[in-house]
């Protein structure tokens, strides 16, 4: 795991690539990558990568990038990690390919050489990357199917930068940093810049599950080859099953991704809650044969001995499975001496993350370089409220969307009574307007502001601008629209997969785990796992969400199963609201009291006004 | 190809100038193209191979009707060439109407300023933009909202007659300007063009006259702002620091280009800034300005510095130490030649022609 950069001077007219610009986006991302540094010029001087390294696979000098196939025609510079890459290899050295290394970064330049752009297709794993043709001249940027890791990048018209943060390449000097209004009001609607835009106008995120070609013409348009509602359609036509075979298939596919996952030259640890699906993976692991696994625990010293507190519970599952046990404690006071070290490592403005960067941290103290975790079952099994509350609302509002008018009414008449002091979230006044079609009904699930709510918190032009170019209704829409029409539950899991777990939960774990060095592998967020689960109508059935703790052999305890039900709560969505500067209201006891949803209101101004655009950014 | 111009053959200025080099240039590659201008006539004039121009029809009514015609007529056609804004409408229109891609051409100021709904609408159509600098198809992109892999730069050319030499013994008579150093700007002096800069030289001059003492600013170019500038030369330069040469010929501009020993026009809203390039593929280091598109003009030190006009002392150390610099490195120039555009201009049409065609109606 390790971060990336590099230029490419496409047009005849654009200087050479700057090699102290080039140091500059590699020095923003060094606590990406402590064990080692590389950088490549072409010849020419027309292209140069950078790379900084974090050594997991094949840990010597051979393993080294920026890195060149034998030949010299193909260079690479890669992040992340292809779980496949020793059947990969096999294949490839059936065909007469001979390998200098043990990495899985030679494997990607041999396929590449055999197979071209259309290589990524055969990977499995969490990658950005860029591959320098010299003999096409040709630059491919390729990110992984799920958006695990992220690549961001610049087109000026002469030049194309990349990047693995967009911070990098605002810190090579070259790059604009004129406000994006789509992505400002992203971020204000969703609480995390939704892919491509970013809160810059220069720069663009490689789609997920996209590739982009550039040539002396410049970039092509990203060219897409895979899409999470096409891959649930698949799966939804294989048909449904009995029940036990839903659960056995659930099985063997979570063992067949844990398996994957654990490919690793330094010991993986796991990042364990209380919760089911860390515990599904540390059961699953020692099943596999992982012995004295570091599993690693937060705790809040504000929770301490109260039902609140995960740690017990953990304890209780470490102690199952032969766990090395770690609880880390943290409290308010260290939160807020973390907090301009949190707000310089996030790469986009974002209302989460936090959690991430102190389990990440003390994974970091204790040693270790690669954990995993428990990210995205939610979105594979339904785990969140909208898998419910979103096709209920379609149901029940779909016939109001037939009066002209009426929704938009309802909506300004119930803002109003909000106003003068009618206690309702501010959201629920667009129930009638948002909640009869899909995207609309998610969007007011899972929406910090709404859009009739932004005049008040930005410049009114800059609003109305972001919300045409973004289109945030038809933009969620487009994640449903691509093959045969879902049923509810794929409806949702495809929404969910495509804007919280991908702009969400995955970019926080890219920018909070890898400020600590730290290698975040989610098994739940695989294209190859997804595919073997059971179609979506069969695991809402078997409430796979459950079902999950039957997983792992001896199972998790029972307690672990009351737990999930409960629900689980942290102090950070206080700490959060109160650094964005609300004072606690009256009758606010405990800390459970605050939701993370009314906190992250008031959160999501504080982040945005730490300063993104202009000259204070970066 | 269907180009849809305002000029291009048997006109002169810069826009049927850089539409005759894209025009040749993809010619060169195979293909065949259909201009419908609005001015000018290619009578008498020997076109390239692949190269046909209707006469010129300049009524907007009759112009829009006579493209659908030729559109519809004269086919099939794969793409609409568009080389100007004002005609992204109609342009438009024949693209649907026959089914072919639409390319637009933005030359600068025309996306900088004035922005109808229609227009918009008509750019957020196109399958593909081609802007002159990187400047301005950043300002395109702040207010259109396009896929910016959609939006390229293919820059402005300098003709190969402009390169270096001895300066022209007769030229540097009759001009008599004195031992220099020699300042020296060239465009038209317009009311409306006060962006170019030339105060804010006339400033810059007593200083710079006391460490050079025979330093000349020479303009070149006529206009409506003459008798203005040349009030204000006065005002702020005195007498003799500032001479205005009028209007000077193409054919002696690379003469007047090898006589002088410095470019300075601080310029603030090029589009491009041609100039500056053709000075500097005379060997003549530049003063240009920084905003609008000169940053592509004077992509390094190796030909010259931008500067913010407004900053005297700025200006003045900019000239000072340009100056004594020397001449430009032509090699930096090269790129810049019609055989590159030409290049570029061929590698994207063939990228549109192998794509498919937007969705209908797709913004």
């Amino acid at each position: 795991m390790c971060g990336i950069a590099g230029i490419f001077a496409y047009l005849d007219v654009a200087p050479d690539a700057d090699r102290g610009e080039l140091a500059r986006m590699n020095a923003r991302m060094a606590r990406r990558g402590p064990d080692g540094s590389g950088d490549w010029f072409s010849a020419d001087r027309r292209v140069g990568f950078t790379h900084r390294r974090l050594a997991i696979i094949d840990l010597s000098e051979r393993g080294a990038q920026p890195m060149h196939s034998a030949d010299g025609r193909l260079t690479i510079t890669f992040n992340g990690e292809i779980y496949n890459y020793r059947e990969l290899k096999a294949e490839l050295e059936a065909k007469g390919c001979r390998f200098r290394s043990g990495s899985d970064t030679e494997v990607l330049l041999q396929l590449y050489a055999d197979r071209g752009p259309s290589m990524v297709e055969a990977l499995r794993g969490m990658f950005a990357f860029a591959i320098w043709d010299e003999r096409t001249r040709t630059l491919l940027l390729a990110r992984d199917p799920l958006g695990i890791k992220p690549l961001y990048y610049a087109d000026d018209g002469w030049t194309i930068r990349f990047a693995s943060q967009a911070k990098a390449l605002l810190a090579g000097g070259a790059v604009s940093r004129d406000p994006d209004p789509a992505g400002i009001v992203g971020f204000h609607l969703f609480g995390s810049v939704p892919d491509p835009f970013t809160v810059w106008r220069g720069i663009r995120a490689v789609p997920a599950g996209a590739t982009v070609l550039v040539d002396a013409a410049g970039p092509e348009a990203p060219r897409v080859y895979y899409n999470i509602a096409q891959s649930l359609g698949r799966r939804a036509g294989a048909g449904g099953i009995a029940a036990a075979d839903a659960r056995r298939q659930l099985s063997v596919a979570l063992h067949d991704s844990v398996r994957h996952h654990l490919v690793a030259d330094v010991p993986v640890a796991v990042f364990l809650s209380a919760g089911l699906d860390s515990g599904a993976l540390l059961g699953t692991m020692a099943e596999l044969g992982a012995r004295d696994t570091l599993a690693v625990t937060l705790s809040f010293a504000e929770f301490k001995g109260d039902r609140h507190d995960e740690a017990p519970l953990a304890a209780e599952i470490a102690a199952r499975y032969g766990a090395r046990h770690v609880v880390r404690t943290v409290d308010r006071a260290e939160f807020e001496r973390e907090l301009p070290a949190i707000l310089d490592a996030m790469d986009m403005p974002t209302i989460d993350g936090i959690n991430t960067w102190f389990v990440a941290k003390a994974a970091h103290e204790a040693g270790i370089k690669v954990a995993l975790s428990g990210l995205g079952a939610d979105e594979c099994f339904g785990g969140y409220p909208s898998f419910t509350d979103v096709p209920r609302s379609v149901r029940l509002m779909r016939p109001f969307r037939f009066v002209p008018g009426l929704g938009a009414l309802a909506r300004r008449v119930l803002s109003s009574a909000i106003a003068s002091g009618a206690r309702l979230h501010p959201k629920s006044a667009g129930v009638l307007q948002y909640g009869g079609d899909w995207a609309g009904a998610y969007l007011l699930r899972r929406s910090v502001f709404m859009p009739w709510e932004l005049d008040g918190l930005l410049d009114p032009a800059l609003a109305a601008e972001g919300l045409r170019r973004l289109a945030p209704l038809s933009h969620i829409a487009a994640a449903i629209q691509f093959g045969r029409p879902l049923g509810d539950f794929d409806r949702v899991a495809a929404m969910e997969t495509s804007f919280y777990m991908r702009n969400q939960l995955l970019r926080d774990a890219d920018w909070a785990g890898m400020a600590h060095s730290m290698e975040i592998r989610v098994p739940y967020v695989d294209p190859f796992f997804i595919a073997a689960l059971p179609p979506g109508n069969v695991l809402a059935a078997i409430r796979a969400k459950e079902a999950v703790a039957d997983v792992p052999q001896p199972p998790l305890p029972q307690a672990s199963r009351n737990r999930s039900k409960t629900g689980f709560v942290t102090p950070v969505g206080r700490w959060m609201r109160e650094a964005g500067g609300a004072t606690r209201g009256a009758g606010e006891g405990a800390a459970a009291d605050v939701t993370f949803s009314s906190a992250s209101r008031a959160w999501a101004l504080r982040v945005w006004q730490a300063g993104w655009t202009g000259s204070a950014a970066a | 190809m269907l180009a849809l111009v305002s000029d291009c053959y048997g006109m002169g200025g810069g826009i049927a100038r850089y539409n005759q080099d894209l025009v040749e240039g993809l010619a060169e590659g195979g293909a065949h193209i259909l201009v419908l201008p609005r001015h000018g006539r290619a009578d008498g004039l020997v076109l390239p191979a692949g190269i046909r121009q209707e006469p010129p029809v300049f009524n907007r009514l009759l112009y829009s009707l006579r493209s659908l015609w030729i559109g519809w007529r004269h086919g099939p056609f794969d793409v609409v060439f568009c080389g100007h804004v004002y005609m992204a409408p109609i342009a438009w229109a024949v693209a649907r109407l026959i089914g072919a891609r639409y390319w637009l051409q933005t030359h600068g100021t025309d996306v900088w300023e004035s922005r109808p709904a229609l227009r918009r609408r008509a750019i957020e159509a196109a399958d593909l933009v081609t802007a002159v600098s990187r400047g301005t198809r950043h300002i395109l992109l702040g207010w259109v909202e396009l896929p910016p892999d959609r939006v390229r730069v293919i820059p402005d050319t300098v003709q190969d007659r402009f390169v270096p030499g001895p300066p022209p013994a007769a030229l540097r008579e009759r001009l008599a300007l004195g031992p220099g150093p020699i300042l020296l700007a060239v465009g038209r002096l317009s009311a409306g063009e006060r962006y170019k800069g030339h105060e804010q030289v006339f400033g810059a001059l007593p200083a710079l006259r006391e460490r050079f003492p025979a330093l000349v600013y020479a303009v070149a170019g006529g206009g409506d702002d003459r008798a203005y500038l040349e009030r204000r030369a006065r005002e702020l330069a005195g007498e003799s620091a500032v001479r205005f040469l009028g209007f000077v010929p193409e054919e002696d501009l690379p003469g007047l280009y090898r006589l002088a020993d410095l470019y300075v026009m601080p310029s603030t809203q090029e589009g491009f800034g041609i100039v500056y390039l053709e000075a500097a593929a005379c060997g003549l280091r530049v003063v240009g300005g920084t905003g609008g598109g000169s940053a592509d003009a004077v992509p390094d030190g190796r030909v010259g510095v931008l500067v913010d006009p407004s900053d005297r002392a700025a200006l003045v150390a900019a000239i000072a130490g340009q100056l004594a610099r020397g001449k430009a490195d032509p090699a930096a120039v090269e790129p810049y030649r019609r055989t590159h555009f030409a290049a570029a201009a061929r590698r994207l049409l063939a990228r549109l022609v192998d794509q498919g065609r937007r969705m209908r109606g797709a913004a």
